[in-house]
């Protein structure tokens, strides 16, 4: 059994798989700049290659499903530490089972992989709502995001849809890279933000507006911070304008203020 | 953009929000050469300080109202700053909204301002505006306001994405006396004619169309005697415009919203007529809303009674019973039994009375029986459909697929095998659930992030008294007949 070290690239992964069937079967994959050698391992740096890569990719489409093939690969797009062992598990099963793999959702190794694939396309959804865009001077949107896994690729189809008249940049700042988007069209690139232009002068208004409307919908006999923490986790806030912003003067408390009869109830916290 | 902006949108959101929908889902469209695009699933944006979510603008046109509706904010009689949105603030407003991301599009109700039908001549202004000039391709919901010109509803719906009206009180009587001046007929006309229109677009689709034992002609199912839900032009060969072939009616259907806690309606009674909505008009959606007094009136509940937030958390169970688990609205409750159980979810509730369909095996029962199981949600239900295919389910399976077996282990067997300790009593097992409730376990942390914590309905004193009864009485009848 031997301990795979690769580059930490889709192509390494699946040059890994290929030497698990054709050379020594692996006992883990591991991305080689983190690697804890111990006595007991035995590792081997693999060198990536492409015609294996793909070899096991058209493999993956032909033995599985074109759907499995995806959700592998945002499988891998994940964060967590395990996640090759764990798609090294679901594709070594995957390849004994055949196309019915995804149908044992009780098995230990499909029940894990489903649960890591999932928190990725969860992501993504979440992310879909919780991007802000500002609008920069020289008609740029920028917008950065610190998300768990790494998702700007799979943000890239929808926003470059949905703003195909803009040019908009998406910033990784986790990662330090960008999904930088003019009409349409999109490519994603290593990124520091130290030559972005600075914000333009609608945008301060903009997001006052935004930040009273956040203040105004909610109902205050109904407040409930519990919940809200819950479907938008605090990790998310930094970049939320309407958390961010200050609330200066606040229209609401102006209104309220002049309305003493309404029976308000005070924040929980 | 103008200061005064500032201003009307505090106080048109103010008289906005309390309107329960926000959904953006039911329909999904790829940019089509300007702002904006949908998404079939919805995409929520936010989430304000009471937790709801927030994924459309979700304003009033104007808030100066000709009604006096006793539960509403901008009724006539309350002294509140009116004010009006210009079409093009607001198309303005949306459009920069919506390229930051901040919503996903525009609600856009109104109070009637002058008649129903100048306020919805102004609204199909505004939308129009929006979706020609600024080319806006994002998410729009409208309300419709009963009593419309049915040629007014047919514009709305060609511009809008989802339509709704709400019907507010669900019983004739309950109407009458809170809202005078709103008819049952205005209400039930353009819904029909939403209905009736996207019948004849074929586009009816999703859970208003899911049930089992839906009628195969849904707008006549209208059985005599049940006048509340007659539309006005009963028995007249209703005339709507008809579309053209490029035109595409509210593809996301419509919605409606009641009231819960206002006016005195049992459960029952909300849910049943939920069911015929669902069934005669084909609705997406019935929301509710517990009702948040912000009058001080002799027909209504007092300004310091708090909203029955449990109450709506469990109608809302009840709802999906109905849209997704095939359940009907009567087998909730008996004849006694008019009200949802506060402590327990209606599925356990109905599991319960009717033990005699229990313990179910995992590996041998339909489809539709595996979602009658307590803890047994529709994604687990087809996931053990799927590996029944393939592979026995083995009782280790079970929390891998997702079902909850702390609830459902009294109600299955897995092999031939029972889990759930005793025999099946169902006074036994309602002891262990409400065990499971109380001790800050699963079903505490789920209501607990769903409703407020200092929400009296579920004091925990409240609770321990009716528990302890069940605890008490549990001895007797299990000690001798079984």
């Amino acid at each position: 059994m031997m301990d795979y070290l690769y580059d930490k690239t889709w192509e390494g992964f699946l040059t890994c798989i290929h030497h698990h069937y054709y050379r020594e079967p692996a006992h883990d994959i591991q991305p080689s700049s983190t690697y804890q050698h111990s006595f007991t391992s035995q590792a081997t740096q693999v060198e990536t290659n492409p015609e294996m890569a793909e070899k096991v990719y058209h493999a993956i489409e032909k033995k599985f499903s074109g759907y499995d093939q995806i959700r592998l690969y945002r499988g891998f797009l994940s964060s967590d530490p395990d996640k090759e062992k764990i798609l090294l598990d679901y594709l070594v099963l995957g390849f004994r089972k055949g196309s019915s793999i995804g149908m044992y959702h009780g098995h230990p190794v499909v029940a894990r992989f489903t649960k890591m694939e999932k928190k990725v396309s969860f992501e993504v959804h979440r992310l879909q709502g919780l991007v802000r865009f500002s609008q920069m001077t020289g008609d740029i949107l920028y917008a950065p995001i610190t998300p768990d896994h790494d998702v700007t690729q799979l943000l890239a189809h929808h926003f470059c849809d949905r703003f195909s008249q803009e040019n908009f940049i998406m910033h990784d700042t986790r990662r330090a890279k960008a999904l930088v988007s003019s009409q349409g069209e999109y490519v994603i690139t290593t990124f520091t933000p130290d030559d972005l232009p600075p914000l333009s002068q609608e945008e301060k208004q903009v997001r006052a507006l935004w930040k009273t409307y956040f203040e105004t919908i909610a109902i205050k006999q109904r407040t409930n911070r519990k919940c809200q923490r819950n479907f938008m986790p605090v990790r998310y806030w930094q970049h939320l304008t309407e958390i961010t912003t200050p609330l200066e003067e606040s229209p609401l408390e102006a209104w309220e203020n002049s309305h003493p009869s309404s029976p308000l109830i005070p924040d929980s916290d | 953009m103008e200061p005064q902006i500032l201003e009307k949108l505090t106080l048109l959101a103010e008289g906005a929000k309390y309107d329960v929908s926000c959904s953006s889902s039911g329909v999904g469209r790829r940019n089509q050469g300007g702002l904006g695009s949908a998404s079939s699933a919805g995409i929520c944006h936010s989430w304000s300080r009471d937790g709801r979510c927030i994924s459309l603008l979700k304003v009033l046109l104007s808030n100066h109202c000709v009604y006096d509706c006793a539960y509403c904010v901008n009724r006539r009689s309350n002294a509140i700053p009116r004010t009006a949105f210009e079409p093009r603030e607001l198309a303005e407003l949306t459009f920069s909204f919506y390229r930051r991301n901040y919503i996903e599009g525009l609600f856009l109700s109104s109070a009637v301002d002058g008649s129903p039908d100048q306020t919805a001549e102004r609204m199909v202004e505004s939308l129009r505006l929006l979706r020609r000039e600024y080319s806006f391709g994002g998410y729009i919901h409208a309300k419709i306001i009963p009593g419309i010109d049915p040629v007014l509803v047919h514009q709305l719906g060609l511009l809008a994405d989802r339509l709704s009206i709400n019907l507010e009180v669900p019983s004739p009587e309950g109407l009458a006396r809170l809202a005078p001046q709103k008819k049952p007929s205005a209400i039930f006309s353009p819904m029909r004619q939403i209905t009736g229109t996207l019948m004849g677009q074929r586009s009816l689709s999703g859970p208003g169309t899911m049930f089992k034992n839906k009628p195969a002609s849904p707008l006549a199912s209208l059985g005599g005697g049940d006048s509340f839900f007659l539309p006005e032009e009963e028995g007249k060969k209703a005339n709507f415009p008809s579309l053209t072939r490029q035109e595409t009616f509210a593809p996301a259907g419509q919605t409606t919203q009641m009231m819960v806690g206002a006016s005195g309606e049992s459960d029952q009674q909300i849910l049943l007529t939920s069911e015929k909505l669902y069934h005669t008009f084909l609705v997406k959606r019935v929301y509710f809303s517990a009702y948040v007094p912000l009058v001080d009136s002799p027909i209504l509940p007092s300004l310091y009674s708090k909203p029955p937030l449990a109450r709506e958390h469990r109608l809302y169970q009840a709802d999906w019973l109905l849209r997704f688990y095939g359940f009907e609205a009567s087998e909730l409750f008996t004849d006694k039994e008019t009200n949802l159980d506060p402590e327990l979810d209606p599925k356990i509730t109905w599991a319960l009375r009717n033990i005699h369909h229990f313990p179910m095996e995992i590996n041998k029962v339909t489809f539709e029986e595996l979602l009658r199981i307590p803890g047994v949600g529709v994604q687990s239900a087809l996931r053990i459909m799927n590996q029944r295919k393939v592979s026995h389910v083995q009782y280790e399976d079970l929390k891998r697929i997702g079902v909850v077996l702390k609830r459902a282990k009294f109600f299955l067997t897995c092999n031939g095998k029972y889990y759930g300790g005793r025999d099946v009593v169902p006074e036994y097992i309602r002891a262990q659930e409400l065990k499971t409730a109380q001790g800050l376990l699963n079903e505490d942390k789920i209501r607990g992030r769903l409703i407020p914590p200092e929400d009296p309905q579920i004091s925990w004193l409240q609770d321990n008294t009716t528990g302890l009864l069940r605890h008490s009485l549990f001895p007797e009848l299990t000690g001798g007949t079984q």
